[in-house]
């Protein structure tokens, strides 16, 4: 076809020339592709975020191994927190069984040696828990479960038997014992749990650090319940309110709570396996006893596994001016 | 300009600048514009004939060559010489053009056949020269090369609708292939349901052994209910573990029948280190809506679900929460920490307490202390004269005295995953109650013939509880043929059909 003349350019000229494209190679028909790329690969990014969200719920509910996921505000210290406080002791203080002098020496006992080294106290009476019918001995289960609730962020909890004393205020419990690289050496492994001989023997595998509770043995004849060790978190929990269980304390175990714990430990293996045992000289060392149970120079502690009443108060008199002249020499 | 270089060439070939040349005798009938006088294009050393390679009709020449020789007075075969010194004997033929115009096939041959794919693309085929030319030719012979020329010689739509269509029948594989579907749905990747984080424990066997022989009912019974378990695991990318329960003849003799279940639950644990949720189904339950997803129909809303507080339906009479004072506060809380995932442990409640007919474990170190704690001596000896159900009443007495224990558990109403028939639980009536009572106007989810063997018949309400959720789950076309078709051949002949 021909034009008689042709086409004209426009009059008025626009005053610039408009760019060719943005981008070099960059085309009208390029922009659909890219758009379409863009969306398959945000889809793609969203899938995996989802299945690692998905995965994420799941694998950290399986790591955390049920160590059930709480709030904040009861939040336990993790592992290797040094704790606030970083020990509670508790004693019960059962003022049918012993005379109040005694007991104020006790009271006096657990308070310097919490001071100096910044630890709390928890000095209960087993009036203060309900233990339904069973023999007021079992308190201290409760005391201890109460230790938790109070210094939800503490370490560990100590529990001493009235019957006993702290001897050396220079030991310090979180340093020279349960640090998992001291504990490791202390702990007796593949070693029968009550008794010299019996099937149930304490985990040769056991790592220091997973140890949940640190025990020692009576004389060579059963568990102490006396003098423990307990750290922080849901496992202790788990453990006391078990221990308390009411058809533990309705059971005529002949040693009460001693045997109840020490069935806990043939049966579950759950509790077994976070036990660690060590000698009596670490934290349970008799005024009198055989087969090296007996106290020495050095121990933390002393205890008077068989005193009561008024023949406690003689029988002890010479371990608690022992006591008083080492802290004060200590503070000295 | 056509007839300026016409002219020109007529003038070089036959005009008058070599007119010596030109023979005497007469145009030859050949139309050709030869440089040989007489016409004809000649090859020194090639019988030349029109381009056939029929030796036939070489020979004998066409009509008008021969006549042309003839003409020229040489006979075949005579002396040397003449003009040019070139010809010999016979050996030069002039190619004749007359057309061989004889029939459509004659005059269309070549025609048609190009038109026709050629398949042959042997390189044995003498004329090398032909090859590749043809319209189909496999230029290359790789495929990727010939679908690449394809592609290449596409239009842009076609190649998109092709793209559609690839996608289409992609999508299809994908969504029915049933290997790959099933690969997805345990997965949690990719957006799939991730069944594998599911493990369905069955107890069977029950009542087996060597004490007590099954019969034909209670084998049926089994046999349906396992089938039912196997699709409902195969559908949803479940694992599914079938325990023996004839192992409770050697815990009845250690005092321990009904606690097997937790044996069973550790096994679980440690086969299937990858699931996180194990439900424990007894024998005597049905799946009734096995398109129902656990994660659908419970674990994607468990907040929404569950309960925590037993105040809400509470037939033992539990005071919670726990009040006394030396516990926390998530202790002393009637929600424990009120979160979800701190759910270890859910279960149902009937009409007399906790069902362990159907209930769910997650993995966890919560979920190792209860499984070991949940059998203890002591408490047997003190309580299995006062324990029928055994395990159920040792969970029981754990929840109602363990704060450990019940800040973890949570309940869902009985109907979501243990519905009763009227037979247990029954009202005084006989009625319906709606917290225990399978409605199939709700399309309840399971079915637990609980209490069945105790003076019910088993197998009659599984067999009716197998053919009701049949009905329930029909495809479109068995409906059509049962409503509508059987329908009408009843209105029609008056006799029911058969189905």
């Amino acid at each position: 076809m021909h034009f008689a003349l042709p086409p004209r350019k426009t009059s008025q000229p626009p005053p610039y020339l408009r760019p060719a494209a943005r981008l070099p190679g960059f085309r009208r028909t390029r922009a659909k592709l890219v758009a379409i790329a863009g969306l398959v690969l945000l889809s793609l990014v969203y899938l995996i975020a989802r299945a690692q969200t998905h995965s994420g719920s799941s694998s950290s509910s399986g790591r955390s191994h049920g160590a059930a996921p709480v709030p904040a505000r009861t939040r336990n210290p993790s592992r290797g927190d040094r704790g606030d406080p970083p020990v509670v002791i508790v004693t019960v203080l059962d003022e049918t069984k012993y005379t109040k002098e005694y007991l104020q020496a006790v009271r006096e006992n657990r308070v310097q040696y919490a001071e100096k080294h910044g630890y709390k106290t928890l000095l209960a009476t087993p009036s203060d828990y309900d233990l339904a019918e069973a023999p007021a001995s079992w308190a201290l289960v409760p005391a201890v479960r109460d230790a938790l609730t109070r210094f939800p962020r503490c370490a560990y909890v100590w529990y001493l038997d009235a019957a006993g004393f702290v001897m050396n205020p220079r030991l310090k419990l979180e340093e020279d014992i349960l640090r998992p690289a001291q504990l490791d050496k202390l702990m007796r492994r593949d070693v029968p749990v009550a008794g010299t001989d019996g099937a149930v023997k304490t985990l040769a595998s056991l790592k220091a650090e997973d140890a949940e509770l640190v025990l020692t043995q009576d004389g060579g004849e059963g568990l102490a319940a006396g003098s423990f060790v307990l750290r922080n978190g849901e496992w202790a929990k788990f453990f006391l309110e078990t221990w308390f269980g009411p058809l533990y304390r309705s059971y005529k175990f002949k040693k009460a709570e001693a045997h109840a714990l020490e069935h806990m430990l043939r049966w579950h293996s759950t509790i077994l396996s976070r036990v660690a045992i060590v000698d009596q000289h670490v934290l349970n060392a008799y005024n009198k006893g055989a087969g090296g149970q007996e106290y020495k120079d050095g121990d933390l502690v002393v205890r008077f596994p068989s005193c009561s009443g008024k023949a406690c108060e003689t029988e002890t008199r010479a371990f608690v001016q022992a006591w008083r002249r080492a802290f004060d020499a200590a503070q000295g | 300009m056509d007839n300026f270089s016409a002219c020109s060439r007529s003038t070089s070939l036959w005009g008058p600048s070599r007119p010596s040349r030109t023979p005497t005798t007469p145009m030859s009938l050949s139309r050709s514009t030869s440089p040989i006088p007489g016409g004809g294009w000649a090859t020194p050393g090639l019988d030349m004939t029109n381009g056939r390679s029929s030796p036939t009709r070489a020979a004998s020449g066409t009509p008008a060559a021969w006549q042309q020789s003839s003409r020229l007075g040489r006979s075949p075969g005579g002396g040397s010489g003449g003009s040019g010194g070139s010809r010999k004997n016979n050996q030069y033929r002039y190619p004749s053009f007359s057309t061989r115009t004889q029939g459509f096939f004659g005059r269309h041959m070549r025609h048609l056949s190009n038109t026709l794919p050629r398949f042959n693309s042997s390189s044995s085929y003498a004329d090398k020269e032909k090859l590749g030319r043809g319209r189909w030719s496999p230029r290359n012979t790789t495929l990727s090369g010939r679908v690449l020329s394809l592609l290449g010689r596409m239009g842009r739509k076609m190649k998109l609708r092709l793209l559609v269509l690839l996608f289409f029948l992609l999508a299809l594989l994908v969504l029915f292939s049933s290997s790959f579907v099933h690969r997805w749905r345990r997965s949690s990747w990719w957006g799939g349901g991730g069944g594998e984080r599911f493990v369905m424990v069955v107890g069977a066997n029950v009542g087996g052994g060597v004490a007590d022989w099954k019969g034909e009912k209670e084998w049926a019974i089994e046999r349906h209910s396992l089938h039912n378990k196997k699709q409902y695991a195969r559908r949803w990318g479940y694992d599914l573990e079938i325990v023996d329960m004839k192992t409770q003849k050697r815990y009845a003799h250690e005092w321990r029948e009904g606690w097997e279940k937790a044996d069973f639950l550790r096994q679980a644990l440690q086969k299937y280190p990858k699931a996180e949720w194990f439900w424990w189904l007894d024998l005597t339950t049905y799946i009734m809506e096995p398109s129902y997803s656990l994660q659908h129909h419970i674990f994607s809303g468990l907040a929404r679900h569950v309960y925590r507080d037993i105040n809400e339906f509470n037939p033992l009479n539990i005071s919670h929460p726990f009040t006394d004072p030396y516990l926390d506060a998530e202790s002393r809380s009637p929600v424990g920490d009120g979160r979800p995932e701190s759910i270890h442990l859910i279960l149902s409640q009937d009409c007399s307490g906790f069902n362990l007919g159907s209930f769910f474990v997650r993995r966890s170190e919560w979920t190792d202390r209860l499984l070991d704690v949940w059998w203890d001596p002591v408490a047997y000896e003190q309580r299995h004269t006062e324990w029928p159900h055994k395990e159920q009443d040792a969970l029981e007495e754990l929840y109602a005295s363990h704060p450990w224990v019940r800040k973890h558990t949570a309940f869902l109403p009985q109907r979501m995953i243990n519905s009763f028939p009227q037979g247990a639980c029954a009202k005084d009536d006989g009625g319906r109650d709606e917290r225990f009572h399978y409605d199939k106007k709700d399309r309840d989810f399971l079915v637990n013939m609980a209490g069945c063997e105790f003076g019910r018949d088993c197998w009659a309400e599984m067999s009716e509880f197998k053919e009701l959720s049949r009905h329930l789950n029909r495809s479109w076309w068995d409906r059509l043929k049962e409503d509508v078709v059987a329908a009408a051949w009843e209105n029609m002949t008056g006799r029911k059909a058969k189905q």
